[in-house]
């Protein structure tokens, strides 16, 4: 029998006894998958430093023995959890700024009470982001922070950013922030103003169920959850990736409700009159325009993002007015940008890169 | 007889997942994304919406006959208590001004590290951690 041969059927005997050895494993751990808890995420040690309703403010504990000057405040989604920013030890964008050197803060939300239906842009960019702004400088004793914002979070810190320009805000970044609304790809067919009646919506609800806003995201990938299941079942031996799975996967089912009239207000404002883009945003008495915006700003956009479209994003470095600005493009969807593999890879030394440079 | 290595099943398995999922959103995604999905998917919205609206006033009524209190009140209640705490918040903000006020060398930043570190363009540092 040739070398050859014989190095095949090794091959081949590796391979049949690594396949027997995963299935026993599938099996074994898929039990376990089913009847485990839900995964445990959010680790990093931090504290409640302010909590005001629907608002909360972390302050985590640092994890070098020297930072930078600038402290950094993450500002997320309204529709989700913080947690995405601090998934599990070892995939956790917050651990890994700690350890960079950055001194971290983190706006998170808590469901909102039918006794805050009536919160607004306004409340958002010009109470709840100010006030956390000060608890920051006052904890730090520092005059001036960097914002990152996520999403909508990225949307109401750059409105903020726009009408506090005289305010402590020395970089912002903003992570697949909308900016263009009518390049919202299908939300923007979904909510045409012919035919969707947010006001019976909100008039109705009052405030607008998790289930409704899960509906809408999942609804553009309906294929996700279904192959997802089956990517895990495949993968059911390799206990990193089940144990990423669940996480990604608790974050998904752990979408928050949404503040009526903040529905109302982003739909009628923003997604019709697209008023961020135009400028003609009103918040707090003032006028959101993005080119009142002066201080560095970095904007990461995805490019298989399906939920915030590269077009929706891309507009934000051509309206604001700062000298220093700077836009990266990745390869990646909406979530895989800022945790997961990808983002551990392409996305945070990236972001590392840029802010350490303007957090001195 | 050729060298090449076939492919391991669980990778065959994975791409034939992936591809599964691309073309069954792509598809949908068409689907979904004309006017004519939109109008129906919000008609249907509008009737689940007036059901509810329907419902809501009838136990609105009926709590109201039995003399309890209806989730409009119990909301009220709930903003009054809201109101209140921003009122205790306000005076404690307050409060604490006051005492730094009285004691300037009484604001004691946060301790924890100190705050020098430079970029590593700066010291030829390892970025990332």
């Amino acid at each position: 029998m040739s070398n050859s041969n014989q190095q095949a059927k090794e091959d081949l005997g590796t391979r049949v006894q690594a396949m027997v050895k995963r299935a026993i494993q599938r099996n074994v751990k898929g039990l376990e998958f089913i009847s485990a808890p839900k995964a445990p995420v959010g680790l990093t040690p931090k504290d409640i430093i302010y909590k005001r309703g629907t608002l909360r403010l972390y302050h985590y504990h640092p994890l070098s023995h020297e930072v930078y000057r600038v402290p950094v405040l993450l500002v997320m989604a309204t529709t989700n959890k913080a947690f995405v920013f601090d998934l599990a030890p070892g995939q956790s964008m917050v651990e890994y700024l700690l350890k960079s050197g950055f001194d971290v803060f983190v706006i998170d939300w808590e469901p909102p009470t039918i006794g805050e239906r009536g919160l607004t842009l306004e409340d958002y960019t010009q109470d709840f982001i100010p006030a956390c702004v000060d608890k920051v400088n006052q904890t730090t004793g520092e005059p001036d922070l960097s914002i990152i914002g996520y999403c909508a979070g990225g949307m109401l810190s750059t409105i903020y950013a726009a009408t506090h320009t005289d305010g402590p805000l020395k970089n912002l970044v903003c992570l697949t922030t909308p900016i263009n609304f009518h390049a919202m790809g299908l939300t923007q067919v979904w909510q045409d103003k012919r035919y969707f009646d947010v006001d019976r919506l909100v008039d109705t609800l009052g405030i607008i169920p998790a289930d409704i806003v899960t509906q809408g995201f999942e609804m553009q990938r309906p294929a996700q959850r279904i192959a997802g299941q089956l990517r895990v079942w495949e993968q059911m031996w390799n206990d990193e990736f089940v144990k990423s799975f669940r996480a990604f996967e608790r974050w998904g089912n752990e979408t928050l409700p949404l503040p009526g009239e903040y529905m109302r207000e982003m739909t009628k404002e923003l997604l019709w009159d697209n008023k961020l883009y135009k400028g003609e945003l009103r918040a707090g008495g003032k006028v959101a325009n993005l080119a009142n915006i002066e201080v560095p700003v970095l904007s990461v956009v995805a490019e298989h993002d399906h939920l915030v479209p590269f077009e929706a994003s891309k507009p934000l470095l051509e309206l604001v007015g700062s000298d220093d600005k700077e836009e990266i493009l990745l390869n990646g969807g909406h979530v895989s940008l800022i945790a997961g593999p990808n983002a551990i890879r392409r996305m945070w030394p990236r972001l590392n890169a840029w802010l350490s440079e303007r957090s001195v | 007889m050729s060298e090449k290595r076939s492919k391991d099943p669980g990778e065959v398995f994975r791409e034939l997942v992936t591809e599964w999922e691309r073309g069954f959103d792509q598809l949908a995604n068409s689907l979904m994304g004309t006017e004519n999905f939109s109008r129906s998917m919000n008609q249907m919205q509008d009737v689940q919406m007036a059901v509810r609206g329907a419902f809501r006033e009838f136990m609105t009524d009926n709590l109201t006959n039995a003399n309890m209190p209806t989730r409009d009140d119990v909301v009220q209640i709930a903003q009054s208590l809201k109101s209140l705490e921003k009122r205790m918040e306000r005076i404690e903000t307050l409060l604490q001004g006051m005492t730094s006020n009285s004691d300037p060398e009484a604001i004691p930043p946060r301790g924890g590290p100190p705050r020098t570190k430079r970029p590593p363009s700066e010291t030829g540092a390892e970025a990332n951690p």
